[in-house]
C-alpha cells in the first residue's frame, strides 16, 4: 500500500478536502498541488492561497479493473467494480489526477466537464482518508 | 426578530434498488409503500454527504462559509462512534475553526434536534448564521425486515434572520421512555428491532401526535391551516397513522413523502421531507414537520413559506438522477458479503 502517514496526510487537508492551491505572486499561475517554488516561472516562492473552483474538463483517463487496483483501492474495486481514474484540467489551469465517481465508466469521455467533491478515498489504520474525486458536472454545482 | 430558513440543498446518492429485487431475493419486501430506495456509493459516507448538502445550502442563499456562526450535524450512521464529526465537514467547507458545533447521532430524531440547535443559537445571536446538515443511511442486518426500507439521503439548511424563504414559527417536543424498537447496543454495527409491531407503532403514534398537537395548540392552529405535513418516514405508510389521528388528510402528506422513492432516511427523513415540502410550496403555505426517534421522542416544528425562491438542488432533481443496481451489487456495496 502506498503508505501516507497520518501527520503527512493531515498537513495536506486544505488541498485534499477543498482544493486550496497557491497562486504565484510573480507570474500569477496557480500551483496545485501547492509547491515550494512556482513550477511555472521557477523564480518565486511567494504565493497567495486560492481555493480552486473544482471545475474542469477530463484531459485523459484510464479505467481500473480486473484486479488492477492498488491494495488501498482493492476493496473498492471488488465492491463497486471498474472505476475511472482521470487527469482533469482545472478551469484555473492545473492538471490534477483523481478518481471519477457517480458515473458509468463507459460514459467517461475526454473533454467532459466535471467538478470535484469530497469523498472517501481509502481507509488505513482505521482512519478514513477523505479527499476530492471528480463527478460529472451535469446537475452539479 | 423573525428567524427562519434562508436556503437549503439536497443530495441523494445516485444508486437505487427496486423493491422487486428484494422480493426476488427474499420472497417479500417489508417496507410498506417504498417502491425503490437510494443506496450510498462505496466512497460516500455521512460526512461526505453532509459536506455536499452544507455547500449546496450555502450556495443557495448564497452565503460564504466564513459567515457560519453555528454548525449542527445529524446522522445515526456516522463513520465513527467516537471522534468529533463536524470538523471533517467544516474543513471540507472551509468554515471558521471558531464555530461552535454539535453532532446529533443517537436517534432518528437527530435531524430536528440539529435544526432546533440552530434556532436556539439564533435566538441568542440574531445576526448569526447556522448551518445544519442531516445525512443518514440507516443500517441493519440483511436478515432483518427493518433493513428492507433503509435508504440514503441528506439535506442541509442555512438558518438565519436574513433572506428568508420560510419563517420558523415555533416548536414543541416530547420525550418518553420506550424500548425494543430500533436500537443499537454499544459495540454493535447495525440497528436491531425486536419487531413487536403494535408496541412500536404505539410509541410512534403517541410521541408524534403529542408533539404535534402541543404545537398546534401553542400556535392556535388547526390541521387545515397547513398545506403540508412531514412526519418521520420509517416507511411510506407509518406517517398516515399519526396524520390521521391528528386530523390531517393524505394530500397534506403527499409532497413530503420522500420515502416512497428514497427509502427510510433515518435522521435525514424529516429534513429531506421538509426540503420536498418547501420545493412544492407557494408563498403563504404552512409546513408542519414532526420527527420521531426511537427510545423515544418527537419534535414538531412549524414553518410559514414567505418566498418563492427555489434552490438548484431540490428533492425532485436529486431523485431523478439515478442508476439501478441489483441485490448482489447492493450486498457488496453494503459490505454484507466480503
Amino acid at each position: 500500500m502506498a503508505h501516507v502517514s497520518v501527520p503527512m496526510y493531515w498537513r495536506t487537508i486544505p488541498q485534499r478536502y477543498r482544493l486550496v492551491g497557491l497562486q504565484c505572486k510573480k507570474c500569477g499561475k496557480v500551483n496545485f498541488p501547492p509547491k515550494g517554488v512556482c513550477k511555472y516561472c521557477n523564480a518565486s516562492s511567494e504565493f497567495t492561497e486560492v481555493r480552486l473552483s473544482g471545475r474542469g474538463k477530463v484531459h485523459t483517463f484510464t479505467l481500473i479493473g480486473a484486479g488492477g487496483a492498488p491494495p488501498e483501492f482493492a476493496e473498492q474495486e471488488k465492491a463497486g467494480g471498474v472505476y475511472p481514474v482521470t487527469i482533469v484540467e482545472l478551469d484555473e489551469g492545473p492538471k490534477v489526477i483523481g478518481q471519477m465517481a457517480d458515473v458509468n465508466p463507459k460514459d467517461v469521455k475526454i473533454g467532459m466537464p466535471v467538478r470535484a467533491e469530497l469523498r472517501r478515498i481509502y481507509e488505513e489504520e482505521g482512519v478514513v482518508r477523505y479527499g476530492f474525486k471528480f463527478v460529472p458536472l451535469e446537475g452539479g454545482a | 426578530m423573525v428567524l427562519g430558513i434562508s436556503g437549503y440543498g439536497v443530495a441523494v446518492p445516485r444508486l437505487r434498488i427496486k423493491r422487486e429485487d428484494y422480493a426476488k431475493a427474499w420472497g417479500s419486501f417489508s417496507a410498506a409503500g417504498v417502491n425503490e430506495k437510494a443506496v450510498a456509493g462505496f466512497d460516500e459516507d455521512m460526512l461526505t454527504l453532509a459536506t455536499k448538502v452544507g455547500q449546496r445550502a450555502l450556495d443557495s442563499v448564497p452565503l460564504k462559509p466564513d459567515k457560519i456562526t453555528r454548525f449542527a450535524f445529524a446522522s445515526t450512521t456516522p463513520p465513527y462512534t467516537e471522534k468529533l464529526l463536524s470538523g471533517t465537514i467544516l474543513a471540507g467547507l472551509g468554515a471558521p475553526g471558531e464555530t461552535y458545533t454539535t453532532d446529533h447521532t443517537s436517534s432518528t430524531r437527530a435531524g430536528t434536534e440539529a435544526l432546533l440547535a440552530g434556532f436556539e443559537h439564533l435566538t441568542g445571536n440574531p445576526g448569526g448564521n447556522a448551518l445544519v446538515a442531516a445525512a443518514d443511511a440507516p443500517q441493519a442486518s440483511m436478515w432483518d425486515a427493518i433493513e428492507h426500507g433503509m435508504g440514503a439521503g441528506a439535506a442541509g439548511f442555512v438558518l438565519s434572520g436574513f433572506a428568508l424563504l420560510a419563517e420558523f414559527e415555533g416548536s414543541s417536543s416530547v420525550v418518553s421512555e420506550h424500548f425494543g424498537e430500533r436500537f443499537r447496543p454499544r459495540d454493535e454495527q447495525v440497528t436491531r428491532d425486536l419487531n413487536v409491531k403494535k408496541f412500536s407503532e404505539g410509541s410512534f403514534v403517541s410521541n408524534t401526535t403529542k408533539a404535534a398537537s402541543a404545537l398546534l395548540k401553542k400556535l392556535g392552529r388547526k390541521p387545515e391551516d397547513y398545506a403540508h405535513v412531514v412526519i418521520q418516514q420509517p416507511d411510506a405508510r407509518a406517517p398516515a397513522s399519526a396524520a390521521g389521528k391528528l386530523g390531517f388528510q393524505d394530500p397534506q402528506l403527499a409532497a413530503g413523502m420522500v420515502s416512497a422513492n428514497l427509502g427510510d432516511l433515518g435522521a435525514a427523513s424529516t429534513p429531506v421531507g421538509l426540503a420536498a415540502a418547501l420545493e412544492a410550496s407557494q408563498v403563504g403555505d404552512r409546513i408542519l414537520v414532526v420527527s420521531y426517534g426511537s427510545g423515544a421522542g418527537s419534535d414538531a416544528l412549524s414553518f410559514k413559506v414567505i418566498s418563492d425562491r427555489k434552490p438548484a438542488f431540490t428533492v425532485s432533481k436529486e431523485t431523478a438522477r439515478k442508476e439501478y443496481i441489483d441485490y448482489v451489487q447492493y450486498l457488496k456495496l453494503k459490505g454484507a458479503i466480503r
